[in-house]
C-alpha cells in the first residue's frame, strides 16, 4: 500500500531523513516513534505530498506521490502537528469546507459531517467559532477533518496531543476501530499508546529507521516493555557517540 | 471549478468577519463621501473623473489590508498544510482566493455606484464614459490585488506583505514622475509599467486595447507568479 524507497531529504544542511525506506500493507496500523527531532513529521509530509524528498521514491496505491499527487491526495486523510484550522469559521462550516475541497459528494456533505461530529464527540459545539474551542476540542476538530472522506490511509501527526484521558481512550478506540479497513500511521510520544494500539513500530533516529518490527517480535526479542527498548536504543548510541 | 468558488466563499465570508474589511468599507464611503460634496459644491460639473482619481488613488491605500492576509495567515497558522494535501490543484487555490477578494472589491466598488444615480439625477452624464470610467477603475483595483495576492504569498508575516505591497503600488503610482531621469528603452519600458499611462484614458471614459492588455496581462501574469510561489518548497 505505502512503500518509501530509501528517501532522503535535506533542509539546506541539514539532513532530516537519511535513506528511510519501509514498507506499510493495507490495514495495518502502524506507530512512529523517536525524539523530538527524529524526522517524523518529515516523514509524513513527504508521504502526503506537502513536501517533495529530495532523492528517493515513495509510492501509495502502486502510484508515484510526487508525480500523481492529485490522485494519492485523495486516498489520503491528514492530521498535521498543528491542527490546521480557521479559527473564524465554525466547526461546521470548517468541515463543510474540508468536505468540498475532498470531493465528497455534495449529497453526502451533510451525512458524512455528522457521522464526523458524532464519531470526533464534537456535537454539541458545531456552531462555535474555533478559535473560542480549547485546545483539545481543536485536536479534535483536526481528526474530523482527517477523516470527513472516508480515506483508506489516515496519517496522525501526533493525534491525543491535548486530548484528556477520556478522549485519548476515545480516540484510540475510533484508530481502532478503522482496523482491517484501512491504514493508519500515526506519530506519537506516549509509548503506550503504540503498544495498545498499534501492530508495527518504527522507531527513527536522527532521521533513520532504527528498529523496523511488529509489536510482538519487537517485545519478544528484547523481553521488555517499549518504554525500555525505547530508552535503551537512545541511551546506548548517545553512549557510543560520547 | 467548484472548489474555486468554495474557497472563493470561505475567503469572502472571511472578510465579513474581519474588522479590516468594515474599516475600509467605512474609509471608502467617507472619502468618498467629501470628494463628492467637494466636487458638486465646487463646479456643479456631472463629471466622475474626478472621483475615478480620488478611487484610483484611495485603492493604493485599500488594497495591501485587503491582501495582505490572503496567503500569509494561511502559512502561519498552518492551514497551508491543509490545502496543499487535499486534492485541490494550486491553480484553484490561487484563482479561488484571487476570485474571493475581488468579489469584496467589487462590492466596494457597486456602493460607491449609488454615485452615478445622484448626478443622473443633477444632471445628464454621458451614460458611456462613465460605464468606461467604471470598467477602468475595477480593472485597476483588480490588477492591484493580484499584485497584493503574489507579494502575500512570499511571506508569512502580513505586515511585510502589506507593507511591501503599499511599496510597489506606489511605485507603480509615480513612477511616471522619475521618467525624466531615464531615457532609451528605460524611459518605454517605465511608461508603459506605470499605471498613470493607462488610467488616463479609462478614467475619461476612453477604452483602448493598449490598456486593456495591460490590466489583463498584469493580472495574469502576477496569478501565474503566485502560483509559482507557493509551489516553492523552500517555505514549507
Ligand atoms: N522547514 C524546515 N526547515 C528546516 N529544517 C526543518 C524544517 N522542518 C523540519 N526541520 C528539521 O528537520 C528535523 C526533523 O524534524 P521533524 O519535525 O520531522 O521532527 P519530529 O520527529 O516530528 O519531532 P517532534 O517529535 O518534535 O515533532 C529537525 O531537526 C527539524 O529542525
Ligand atoms: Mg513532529
Amino acid at each position: 500500500m505505502i512503500v518509501a524507497k530509501s528517501v532522503t531529504k535535506y533542509f539546506g544542511e541539514l539532513q532530516a531523513l537519511k535513506n528511510v525506506s519501509f514498507e506499510i500493507n493495507k490495514g495495518e496500523i502502524v506507530g512512529f516513534l523517536g525524539q523530538n527531532g527524529a524526522g517524523k513529521t518529515t516523514i509524513m509530509r513527504i508521504l502526503t505530498s506537502y513536501l517533495p524528498p529530495t532523492s528517493g521514491q515513495v509510492f501509495i496505491g502502486g502510484q508515484e506521490v510526487s508525480k500523481n499527487s492529485l490522485t494519492v491526495r485523495k486516498k489520503i486523510g491528514y492530521l498535521p502537528e498543528t491542527p490546521p484550522l480557521y479559527s473564524d469559521m465554525t466547526v461546521r462550516d470548517y468541515l463543510k469546507f474540508a468536505a468540498r475541497l475532498k470531493d465528497v459528494p455534495a449529497k453526502q456533505q451533510c451525512v458524512q459531517i455528522d457521522k464526523v461530529l458524532e464519531e470526533c464527540r464534537l456535537k454539541g459545539v458545531q456552531h462555535k467559532i474555533i478559535s473560542i474551542l480549547s485546545k483539545g476540542y481543536k485536536q479534535r476538530v483536526g481528526i474530523a477533518q482527517a477523516i470527513i472522506n472516508n480515506p483508506e490511509i489516515l496519517i496522525l501527526d501526533e493525534p491525543t496531543i491535548g486530548l484528556d484521558p477520556t478522549q485519548i481512550i476515545q480516540v484510540r478506540g475510533l484508530i481502532k476501530s478503522l482496523e482491517y479497513e484501512r491504514t493508519v500511521i500515526l506519530s506519537t510520544h506516549i509509548l503506550s499508546e503504540i503498544q495498545q494500539i498499534a501492530h508495527r513500530v518504527l522507531i527513527i533516529k536522527a532521521g533513520e529507521v532504527v528498529v523496523d518490527k511488529t509489536l510482538k517480535d519487537l517485545l519478544k526479542e528484547f523481553n521488555s516493555d517499549l518504554e525500555d527498548i525505547f530508552l535503551k536504543l537512545h541511551l546506548a548510541k548517545e553512549n557510543q557517540e560520547q | 471549478m467548484k472548489k474555486i468558488f468554495a474557497i472563493a466563499k470561505k475567503e469572502l465570508k472571511a472578510y465579513f468577519k474581519s474588522p479590516i474589511a468594515y474599516i475600509v468599507l467605512i474609509v471608502t464611503i467617507s472619502v468618498f463621501n467629501i470628494f463628492f460634496f467637494l466636487i458638486i459644491d465646487g463646479d456643479r460639473e456631472a463629471d466622475l473623473r474626478d472621483v475615478f482619481k480620488c478611487m484610483e488613488f484611495l485603492f493604493i491605500f485599500i488594497v495591501p489590508l485587503l491582501t495582505m492576509k490572503i496567503f500569509a495567515e494561511e502559512k502561519l497558522s498552518g492551514t497551508m498544510e491543509f490545502l496543499m494535501t487535499t486534492p485541490t490543484t494550486n491553480t484553484a487555490i490561487v484563482l479561488g482566493k484571487y476570485l474571493g477578494s475581488l468579489v469584496f472589491f467589487t462590492i466596494i466598488i457597486g456602493i460607491t455606484s449609488s454615485y452615478y444615480f445622484i448626478i443622473e439625477f443633477f444632471g445628464q452624464p454621458d451614460r458611456l464614459t462613465i460605464l468606461a470610467g467604471y470598467l477602468g477603475i475595477w480593472l485597476e483595483g483588480a490588477l492591484f490585488i493580484a499584485i497584493g495576492i503574489l507579494i502575500s504569498s512570499w511571506t508569512k508575516n502580513q505586515i511585510v506583505a502589506a507593507i511591501s505591497s503599499y511599496t510597489v503600488l506606489f511605485l507603480l503610482y509615480f513612477s511616471i514622475g522619475f521618467i525624466k531621469y531615464f531615457s532609451g528603452w528605460a524611459e518605454i519600458v517605465i511608461r508603459y509599467i506605470a499605471i498613470w499611462s493607462h488610467t488616463g484614458n479609462l478614467t475619461a471614459g476612453i477604452i483602448t486595447t493598449a490598456d486593456l492588455v495591460y490590466y489583463i496581462s498584469g493580472i495574469f501574469v502576477c496569478i501565474v507568479f503566485t502560483r509559482l510561489s507557493i509551489e516553492n518548497r523552500l517555505w514549507r
